[in-house]
Parts: C-alpha cells; structure tokens; sequence
C-alpha cells in the first residue's frame, strides 16, 4: 500500500473512462504479484500468437509446421498436455491418434509410372496431375480439390481426413492450400481463416473478448483462467464465464443473480398473488395474517379469495354476510414466499444502491475533472497536484463495483439456494456476522470517501487543502486494505470452509482493479512502433508486455452479450394487519 | 456437380459380378440420380430368402458426399426405421469416404443385417425387443421378411386366407399377423 502515500511524480492522468484508473497507481508493481497475465490478441497478431505454440512443438518434436498444428489442434492447443502425452505414450501413439503420418511414403516411394489410376474418378491421370499425401494415399488433383471444398463447406477445415477409407491420417495444409489456391483462391480464404481461428475457438487459454459489437479481440491468458480481464476495446469481463466482472461473486452465483434480477416475475407476480386490489380506494393490500378476511388502511374489510367488501365479523370459517365458500387456505407457501422475496429485496435494494452510486459519482467525477484542471494551471506546483484526488477516485469506484457485487454474494452465501446443507443454522450465523462486520467497515468508509470528493477542494486554502489530501491518501489506503481483507474472508473463511470443489472460487482480488490485457507484440516487426501505440491514450508502463505475435480475425460474433442488469422498481405495498 | 462419368462406371462394375456378391444397382427411371439396390439377406440370419431393395439418391457431391439410402421393403432390425425404412449406418453419414463406392456401400448395408447395433438404434421398439425377447424379435425379423422380402410369400398368404375365411377383416389380419410374427395363435387370441 505504499504506492499512495509515495510521490505522486509517477502518476499520470488519463482522459479515459474510470476503468483505466488503475493507471495512476504504476509505482506497485511489486504488490501483486498474481498467476495470471493477459495478453490481447487482435486480427494482426493472431497468426503470431499460434506461430509461438507451433515452434515449440515443432521444435520439440522435430516435425513440420502442419503436423504440428494437426497435433495441437487435436490437444486444444495445450502444449503443456500434448508434451505429457507425449511422454506418456510416445510419439507413435501420439501420432496416430491425432492423425499424422510423418512422411514414410514422400520421395521415397515417389510416382514412377506415367499414369496413375485415381480411384475416386476411377480415371487413369497422368502422375503429375495426382497427388500423394503422408499416409501414402494417392488421388487425382480434381478429386483432392472436391474432397477439400467439401470438406471446408462442412465446417471441418481443421481436420480434413485423407479420402481413403478408415484413414485417419489429416490432410496437409500445403497440399490444400496448394491445390485450392490454383482454382479456388476463395475457398482457399476460408481455409485459411478456420485454421487461424481454430487458435482461439479450440484453446483453452483464449477466448473472444465478449463486446457487442465485437472489438475482433482475443484475449490469451496465461496462468490462473479464472481472472478478470480488460480487453482493449474497454470491455471487462470475467475470462472465466465472459460475462461482466462479478467477482467477489463465484461465475454461478452471477448467473443465477443476474437471472433473477432479469427476471421480472419473481417480484411481480409475487405481488399479483399475495396482494388484491381493495374493492373501496384500489390500492393493492397485502395479506398479513392467517385468515382470509383482509382489511385495507382505509377501513374496508373484504374477502381475499373473492376480493368481496364484506363485514368485520370473521371466525376461521366464515365471514359475516358472506359465502363466496372458498374461505380457505394454505398459508405456509404464501408466507414462505413472502419471506424469501423480503430477503431478495433486501439484498438487491443495496445491490442496486451502490450501482446507482457508482452512476452518480461517475458525473461527479467529470465536474471534479473539471475544477482540477483548472486550478492545475493556476495554482503553485505542490497544489497543482491532484494525483491524490485521482487515486481516490478511481478507488471509490473500484469498491462501489465490489460492494455491489458482495451483496449478491451475501445473497446466496447466506441463502437457502446454494449452501443450505453445507452449513448449519449457527454456522451461518457465526459466518453472517464475520461477513457484514467487514462489509459494513467497508462500506462505510466508502461512503466517507465519497463524501470527502465531494468537497470544493479547489476552493479551499493551502493548509485545508494539504488536510484533506492527507485525509483522502489515507482514506484511500485503508479502503484497499479492507477492501482486500473482505476478498480474503470470502475466500478463506466463507467459500474456502465449503467443500464443493471449484465451482465456487472466485477471481482473486486485484488492488489495481481488473486486469488490463497487454498488446500482444509482433517480434519480429519493430518493437518501438508498437510501444509508441499504447501509450496513446494510456499510460500502463506497469505492463509488462513480452513475448508474442500474430492474423486476421474475421467479425463473427460468437457471444452473445449478456446484458446489463434490468432494474426493477419494487411496488410498494400496503400492508395491514387483519 | 454430379460425377455421372462415376456413377456410371459402378453400375458397369456391379452388373459384371452381380452373380457373385447378389448385389444389383440399376436406375430407377432415365436418370442416374435414383437408383434401385438389392441385396440378398444373408444366410443365417431371420432376413435369410428375403430380397430387399434400397432406394438410393445420390447427393450433387457425389462422391465427396454420401449417398442417401433407404429400404423400401419394409424390415425388422435394430438399426432400419420399421417405419420409413431410413437406416442407421456411420458409413452413410460421417464415416464415408469418397473411395467408398456404392456397392461397398450396400454390402456394409448386408453386413448391418447380419450384426445389428442395438446400441445405436434407429427404431428403439425394435432396439428393445432386440435387447428383452430375442426370441419374438427373430420370429417377427423372420416374418416381416417372410410377408415384404420374398416375391411369393404362399405360406403367408395362406394363414392370411384363413383368418379371412373366419370372418376377420382382411387388413385387420395383416397388421395383426405382422405385429405378432406370424404366429397363429397368437393372432387369433388378439383377433377374438
Ligand atoms: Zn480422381
Ligand atoms: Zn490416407
Ligand atoms: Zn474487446
Ligand atoms: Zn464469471
Ligand atoms: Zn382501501
Ligand atoms: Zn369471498
Ligand atoms: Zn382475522
């Protein structure tokens, strides 16, 4: 945490959205030192990126470019596992299984005679016009060249079998690219396409970055996959589930939190059958207690099976001067119902609290840019340093994401949904309380912070403005820290004591918020270029990037984009005591 | 984008060892693109005697792509639809490979006859009947082919005439003797 309270020479600011805050606190790189690094790859860096796995396998095994991606293509791109294999089983069964022949028949057993009979045309063709492949299986060009299009029509351009039968040997890529190249250079586009792409549809480690419309990104990640990543576009998201970041909710508590926050029903129908509409004033009357004879706030009393005005007089079978004859009930699911509604609205009334903070401040941030600015230019040096106004922003909005998202969290960690045989009734409340007395220090430390930006700052004296920066660095620093600690409870002390596997983990917490994928760099194209590139409209020197490079990307979209929450009004309700 | 040079080709090569292998392969009208297969129902098995006909398209990628096959005399087996006659064979959908030619491909179709899969059935009454009675299976395998695949079926109609005869309506009597196997009692306790 001593990246606050240092010089504040190393910050910088950015003109970008609040998300690229992180970039003012470029002095910690040896704070966090996690598992995972995220690299963006784009339409130009695709090929490279690929062209780095396949070295190594070819390096590693001594075989040619295309047996090496017919090997990595059938092991997902996971060098790491097909290396396993390979010295599990051996290279000979390692190779059969993934369908390469290594070229026993090239050369050796070359065309000799003038003629060759094709047996898919049953032609006799001149040995110049067929062609054999690694398995040693002959045909006639214009045989290959239809079994190709066929072939890559049918979506299979990766594993393209010889056309002999029960050959598992995979066609190579030369030979198809070759022979579609000289009739059909369309067909041999789209071969080519499906053979770059099949890096990030067929590997683990990378996935299309999730925007609508799509930026044409992938992001690899190297390490621990479940992470929170930044794509360049500025889209965040989990790398784990793709949709938005949620974290300190685990990828299952999202899903179902943002389906039931989608769904409308849960909360309207609710009240549709637990409310009737007074037959006097029209307002909805909730049903409070155990017989069916309600009464609105106005004085009417009316039958809740037929919604009936009625009289006062009521025992638990009969109303007086009334017999609609349905007078009666089952409670228990009723009461059940309403119960488990009060406690979703509790959690998503905070829930949406924060969100609609983080909106607010998201203005305020902008008029605070704005008064800043302009005492930068005017005032003294020392004052004209604002990076302590920046850093508290960008923490606030960071926690106002997290406190959110904790509240889901609390939603189904303390719910019946998820852990309700995992923990017993006092366990859970030994666990509730550890978890909202760290929430709620927290939060309302947040809230102080939020507070505190608000003041005219710019307005006020030197030695006032020296307090509140210290107040604000300090502030800052704490909320990191508790910030972190409420990370550290969930994981360790609530998720951690369940024993449910992984399903449940969450992306670890990350001081600088969510990671930002570097630019994967083309080494072999001058380095400078693309270093001058990133620093356009940031900063990031913290980025470490390194290592690879890359093809184009064509503008499918292959995620559907789960939208933002749907937020619901709650209706109010009326509710009497019978 | 038909290969008609091909097609044309096999049919020649069929017709010359059909007294071998019994697999005929002939048009159906003046085009090569439907076509008529036989194959005898081989030896040891309930569609022994039979002769059962195959309709087969063929796909403009032929032979890039499979060719499409059904029977269309009717059949009692695992992996053939009772129904529609529609057949479960991985050679006709993604293991085929343009070698594969359609005799090859029709005698695949004997061999399904020979070793039904009811693992990966086509017609799951019949997968179950396979799998629970064999025995009632082999009865009604070898009386479908008694009634559909054999040219003249005198035993058949015989036990049809009878029933008739009774007073039965004729079209009831076949489907009954049809769902039973052709076993007269049975029958004629369903028929009562
Ligand atoms: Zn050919
Ligand atoms: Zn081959
Ligand atoms: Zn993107
Ligand atoms: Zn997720
Ligand atoms: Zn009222
Ligand atoms: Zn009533
Ligand atoms: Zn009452």
């Amino acid at each position: 945490m001593e990246d606050y309270g240092s010089s504040d020479d190393d910050y910088r600011y950015s003109d970008q959205e609040e998300s690229d805050c992180e970039l003012y606190e470029n002095n910690d790189q040896n704070f966090e030192l996690l598992s995972s690094t995220a690299q963006v790859i784009t339409e130009e860096s695709l090929l490279a990126a690929q062209k780095e796995d396949l070295r190594r396998v070819m390096d590693m095994l001594s075989v040619r470019q295309h047996h090496a991606r017919t090997l990595l293509i059938y092991h997902r791109w996971d060098v790491d596992h097909l290396f396993e294999v390979y010295v599990e089983k051996g290279k000979a069964y390692m190779f059969s299984q993934a369908g390469v022949s290594v070229d026993e028949y090239r050369d050796s057993n070359s065309l000799v005679s003038a003629s060759v009979m094709c047996e898919i045309c049953m032609d006799d063709i001149p040995s110049d016009e067929a062609t054999r492949v690694d398995c040693g299986h002959c045909f006639c060009n214009s045989c290959w060249t239809q079994h190709f299009i066929v072939k890559i029509n049918e979506g299979q351009s990766k594993r393209i079998r010889c056309m002999a039968h029960k050959c598992n040997s995979i066609c190579d890529e030369a030979v198809v690219r070759t022979l579609l190249g000289r009739k059909h250079p369309d067909m041999a586009e789209k071969y080519e396409r499906f053979l770059l792409e099949s890096y990030i549809e067929d590997n683990k480690r990378v996935k299309w970055c999730p925007s609508t419309p799509h930026c044409g990104n992938a992001i690899r990640v190297e390490g621990d996959k479940l992470c929170e990543v930044e794509c360049s576009c500025g889209d965040q998201f989990c790398f784990n589930c793709l949709s938005e970041a949620h974290s300190p909710c685990s990828c299952l508590m999202w899903e179902l939190w943002e389906k039931k926050c989608r769904d409308e029903s849960e909360t309207v129908n609710w009240i549709t059958v637990h409310t009737k509409t007074c037959p006097k004033c029209h307002k909805p009357v909730e049903k409070n207690g155990g017989c069916n004879l309600v009464s609105c706030i106005c004085g009417q009393a009316f039958c809740w099976l037929c919604g009936g005005a009625t009289g006062r007089e009521h025992t638990w079978s009969s109303i007086a001067g009334h017999s609609c004859g349905r007078y009666k009930e089952q409670e228990k699911t009723a009461e059940r119902a309403k119960r488990d509604l009060y406690r979703y609205m509790h959690y998503h009334n905070r829930y949406k609290a924060h969100t609609d903070s983080f909106k607010l401040e998201s203005k305020l941030k902008d008029s605070i840019r704005g008064r800043i600015s302009i005492s930068e230019e005017t005032k003294s040096s020392e004052l004209s340093d604002y990076s302590w106004v920046h850093n508290g922003l960008s923490r606030l909005f960071r926690s106002r994401r997290v406190l959110s998202y904790s509240y889901a969290f609390a939603f189904y960690m303390f719910g019946d949904e998820l852990f309700k045989e995992e923990m017993s009734e006092a366990e859970r409340e030994i666990k509730q309380n550890l978890f909202e007395d760290q929430q709620q220090q927290f939060e309302s430390n947040v809230e102080k912070l939020s507070k505190m930006l608000e003041e005219p700052f710019d307005t006020f004296e030197y030695d006032k403005v020296m307090e509140i920066r210290m107040q604000i660095i300090d502030l800052t620093t704490l909320i990191d820290g508790l910030c972190k600690k409420m990370y550290e409870c969930i994981e360790n002390d609530l998720l951690g004591s369940i024993n449910l596997g992984t399903i449940h983990s969450i992306a670890p917490y990350r001081s600088k918020g969510i990671e930002k994928a570097s630019e994967l760099q083309v080494c072999w194209s001058n380095k400078a270029n693309n270093t001058g590139k990133s620093t356009i409209n940031s900063i990031a020197p913290y980025i470490d990037c390194s290592t690879s490079v890359v093809i184009a990307v064509t503008q499918h979209i292959f995620y559907d984009h789960v939208g933002f929450l749907i937020y619901k009004l709650i209706c109010l309700v009326n509710i009497v005591v019978c | 984008m038909i290969d008609f040079s091909r097609v044309q080709k096999e049919l020649v090569e069929c017709r010359k060892d059909a007294a071998g292998s019994g697999i005929q392969v002939s048009p159906k009208s003046d085009n090569l693109v439907n076509l008529i297969g036989t194959i005898p129902g081989p030896t040891g098995t309930p569609y022994e005697g039979g002769v059962f006909q195959i309709e087969i398209t063929i796909p403009d990628g032929y032979p890039f792509e499979p060719p499409k096959m059904k029977f269309t005399t009717k059949v009692w087996h695992p992996n053939i639809s009772s129904q529609s006659g529609a057949i479960c064979l991985d050679i006709l959908k993604d293991q085929w490979s343009p070698a594969l030619t359609l005799k090859t491909a029709l005698l695949s179709v004997q061999a399904l006859l020979s070793a039904p899969q009811p693992d990966d059935p086509q017609d799951a009454v019949v997968a179950q009947q396979y799998l629970k009675d064999y025995q009632t299976f082999v009865n009604t395998a070898r009386y479908w082919t008694e009634s559909f695949a054999k040219t003249s079926s005198r035993g058949v109609e015989d036990k049809v005439q009878k029933f008739v005869e009774m007073g039965f309506p004729e079209a009831q009597v076949r489907s009954i003797l049809e769902a039973v196997g052709g076993d007269e009692n049975l029958a004629l306790e369903r028929l009562l």
